[in-house]
């Protein structure tokens, strides 16, 4: 990578605080386009190189390989967009009205504003839309994310409208990291955060907040599982390359490399590479130990065997709060396959008491009712007033959209976040 | 390295230029696959290198003469390739290498009968064992290594040519030729774990009406299902997984051992989990000593036994990607430890043993040191009997399950557990 472009822009429109990555505050020519002083070039140089690692800079991708969002085939380049987004698409977007809600300057649908708008996701990068003048820098695609993510806690709007921009502007994000093969330490602190705080936050108000259209939860549901896989796997690729040797490990990766096998616990489900088999074999020994790994291998050993008791109970007991985001529909899947399994093996003359159907499935007595039913499944009850689930049943349908009932003692989920 | 002269230089590039001639000339396959292989470290191909390094002008000499210079394409990107192999320069070798194979099958297309695949495959296993070394050179300075992916895409160019190749009476020589470029594609596929690219060209093979099964050399076959037999296991498809790697056994040939070893380490997890058990003899005779304590565990429904063996052995099996198949023989072991608190029973009370209460399972497993409460236990009898490992039913109240009279523990009979 030439660094033939020394044209950087200073100005930063929306934040106080400048957080290039060049240590001199006073040598650098704020606002001015002229060429810099060889003094000032010098020093910029010498301290971008003693803020990245030592040995040749560590590529995310081949060249000529493909990036993740489809690009292929680009050199990468040094982002000098000093603006959350370009000024040629802002200008562009504002005359074609093209405003997602949140950019909009009071309302008005035909005009934004450098701290409201945001670069858009392009499936297709011309050679135009490729030049370094587009694309931001690392430090202003830092400020971007917070500043997406301050966008999270926004109550106002729809909450689809908010996802998809989230969804939209955080791939775009990840565009610029890609075309610039940013594959260092910063890089994967902003995709952990990517894939912590929007992915989860946004299937956390998909579970506190009910929707009257559940086919369209369904399918943000699905978007994000894809969208996720997506993310990780370029999160993996750079915990890959920025391992200083083969024992290193990031602080976090253990966790983020267990929601890959959560997401595949069903064998229908498989990775795009193959099966989840051939991804344990590049494992590191370290993240195969570790506490969030063996966790996540325990309830797929669960979920595939069918033991719904020890599934249950271990995510219970041992789930942190992501994982229990990603597993949650299985926790449903699991639950509604144990009554299955209760139903059709339990002696006719014993109804299965209500209480310990609670207790093994881990849900309120009324959450077990209410599941029964959706089940097809009737309640009966005895003598003392126990409610009972005669088994035997042949009514038993899974329901196509079943709602997903609280784990008791999960509560402290939703109290800390 | 003793002194080599000029003249001696010039006259080994101008024997191998001879031979090179020759080969092609008189149409001699063998020798002209002997002279491509580079990675074999031949004496006669690393005095040439030799020589190379010392002539450095090797292309003047190509030049020269027409009886040379006819395949100058071919042979000058392939003396570059030797004489970077030979200064340890990996990943330009596998360049020049590429380049020349790329040559070479250009001339290769218009050749008119198979008599040139034997080099052909001498080329294709080059490039990737080439690329494989190129990688390594790559990873070892801190670039991304991607050669082996070019060589995947080139053998996938040249898959096309045999498959596309055929004379006057639309029978093609050349195509007998495409399962053993299929074969290296795999290992390619597999250790860049890019597997499900083997789709596509499993489809060509299995489907085109312009090959014939039967009429490849055994020898691709039994590699061919070996690699569609893996496939098979990492998508626990074991009926077929079963079909395919038997058939790669049965046609290996015995003296192979290494190879037989291969193909049992995948074998055996796949015959274990619809119900087979190989004897200690075939494990021992094969070093597969790691599946020992696993049979055992299954014979005497241990559960113990089977965890304690899969820890043991956990790096070993998850790198060759059973792990989890092993895994899932947890419930035919419980099946086994249930089927003998039953014969126990029968002995000693016939006409009460199809009752088995839950506690005594709970026994049971204490003493193989496994803590399960009454829930569990209940939960995997459920489980049990739902896949028909057994025949029966649980009664809550009385914390009993109750076996069926008649064959209350069916065997698998050559089928997978159901899922």
């Amino acid at each position: 990578m030439e660094r033939n472009n020394h044209r950087r822009h200073q100005v930063r429109p929306f934040s106080s605080s400048s957080t290039t990555t060049s240590s001199s505050s006073g040598a650098g020519s704020r606002g001015d386009f002229g060429a810099l002083r060889e003094s000032d070039w010098r020093s910029r140089r010498q301290s971008t190189a003693s803020s990245k690692t030592q040995k040749p800079k560590p590529k995310m991708e081949a060249e000529g390989g493909e990036k993740e969002d489809g690009l292929s085939e680009i050199p990468a380049v040094i982002g000098t967009c000093p603006f959350m987004c370009p000024e040629g698409e802002r200008a562009q977007r504002e005359r074609l009205r093209d405003l997602a809600v949140f950019e909009r300057l009071h309302g008005n649908p035909g005009k934004t504003s450098p701290s409201l708008a945001v670069k858009k996701f392009c499936r297709t990068i011309s050679a135009k839309e490729g030049q370094a003048s587009d694309i931001r820098p690392l430090p202003v695609l830092e400020e971007t994310l917070s500043y997406l993510l301050t966008l999270l806690d926004s109550t106002n709007n729809s909450f689809e409208a908010l996802h998809d921009f989230i969804f939209d502007r955080t791939r775009s994000i990840r565009q610029d990291l890609s075309m610039q093969n940013i594959a260092n330490k910063k890089a994967i602190y902003m995709y952990e955060k990517m894939v912590w705080q929007v992915k989860f936050h946004v299937i956390s108000h998909l579970k506190l907040r009910p929707h009257s259209n559940k086919s369209t939860t369904s399918s943000i549901h699905y978007l994000n599982m894809e969208q996720l896989t997506k993310a990780l796997t370029s999160l993996y690729n750079l915990y890959d390359v920025n391992h200083e040797d083969s024992n290193s490990v990031h602080e976090n990766e253990a966790e983020f490399r267990s929601f890959f096998v959560l997401l595949h616990l069903d064998s229908r489900n498989q990775p795009t590479g193959g099966s989840l088999a051939l991804w344990f074999r590049r494992l590191p020994r370290s993240i195969i130990q570790s506490t969030e790994m063996c966790f996540a291998r325990g309830v797929l050993q669960s979920f595939r065997l069918g033991n719904y008791k020890h599934f249950l109970s271990t995510i219970a007991a041992e789930a942190s709060y992501l994982q229990y985001c990603i597993l949650e529909p299985y926790v449903n899947q699991v639950r509604m396959f144990a009554l299955s399994c209760i139903n059709s093996v339990g002696y006719k003359l014993h109804p299965y008491p209500l209480a310990r159907l609670s207790n093994i499935l881990i849900m309120k007595e009324s959450d077990v009712e209410l599941l029964c039913n959706a089940c097809g499944l009737e309640m009966c009850m005895d003598e003392a007033g126990n409610k009972l689930l005669p088994t035997k049943q042949t009514s038993f349908t899974t329901p196509k959209d079943s709602q997903c009932y609280p784990v008791l003692g999960l509560e402290r989920f939703e109290m800390e976040y | 390295m003793a002194y080599l002269s000029m003249g001696e230089s010039h006259r080994r590039i101008t024997d191998y230029l001879n031979r090179f001639a020759d080969a092609i000339n008189y149409q001699d396959g063998d020798s002209l696959a002997r002279l491509f292989s580079v990675s074999s470290d031949s004496p006669s191909l690393l005095s040439l290198a030799d020589a190379l390094n010392v002539f450095q002008d090797a292309n003047r000499l190509i030049k020269q003469s027409e009886k040379f210079s006819q395949f100058g394409e071919v042979v000058a990107p392939f003396f570059r390739s030797l004489q970077c192999y030979r200064l340890g320069n990996l990943v330009d070798a596998y360049g020049a290498f590429e380049k020349a194979s790329n040559a070479f099958i250009q001339e290769f297309r218009n050749w008119e009968s198979g008599w040139a695949l034997e080099a052909l495959y001498v080329i294709a296993y080059e490039i990737r064992v080439l690329a494989e070394r190129a990688d390594r050179e790559l990873a070892s300075n801190g670039k991304s290594p991607e050669k082996l992916k070019g060589a995947g895409s080139f053998l996938m160019k040249v898959f096309g040519v045999l498959a596309g190749s055929c004379d006057l009476q639309g029978k093609g020589p050349k195509r007998v030729g495409a399962l053993y470029v299929t074969c290296q594609l795999f290992k390619i596929y597999f250790k860049l774990g890019t597997v499900n690219l083997c789709r596509s060209v499993i489809r060509s093979i299995e489907t085109a009406r312009i090959f014939d099964f039967e009429e490849f050399p055994i020898r691709d076959k039994v590699t061919y299902m070996y690699y569609t037999g893996r496939l098979e296991v990492l998508n626990e498809n074991f009926p077929a997984a079963d079909q395919k790697l038997s058939y790669a056994l049965t046609h290996c040939c015995l003296s192979k051992e290494a190879n037989i070893r291969m193909i049992l380490k995948y074998l055996i997890p796949v015959k274990l989990s619809i119900g087979i058990l190989p004897k200690k003899q075939l494990l021992e005779n094969y070093d597969l000593v790691e599946y020992n304590n696993i049979v055992e565990a299954l014979k005497r429904g241990d559960l113990r036994l089977l965890r304690s063996a899969l820890q043991e052995n956990e790096d070993q099996f998850l790198r060759s990607g059973v792990y989890l198949v092993l895994e899932k023989l947890e419930l035919q072991v419980y099946q086994r430890l249930l089927k003998k608190i039953y014969i126990i029973q029968k002995q000693k009370d016939p006409s009460k043993a199809h009752q088995v209460k839950l506690e005594v399972i709970v026994k049971a497993l204490k003493w193989l040191e496994i803590e399960m409460d009454l829930d569990e236990v209940e939960c995997i009898v459920a489980i049990l009997i739902y896949k028909n490992l057994m025949k029966g039913y649980f009664a809550h109240k009385s914390k009993v399950v109750v076996l069926s009279k008649q064959d209350p523990f069916p065997k698998l009979n050559g089928k997978p557990v159901a899922s």
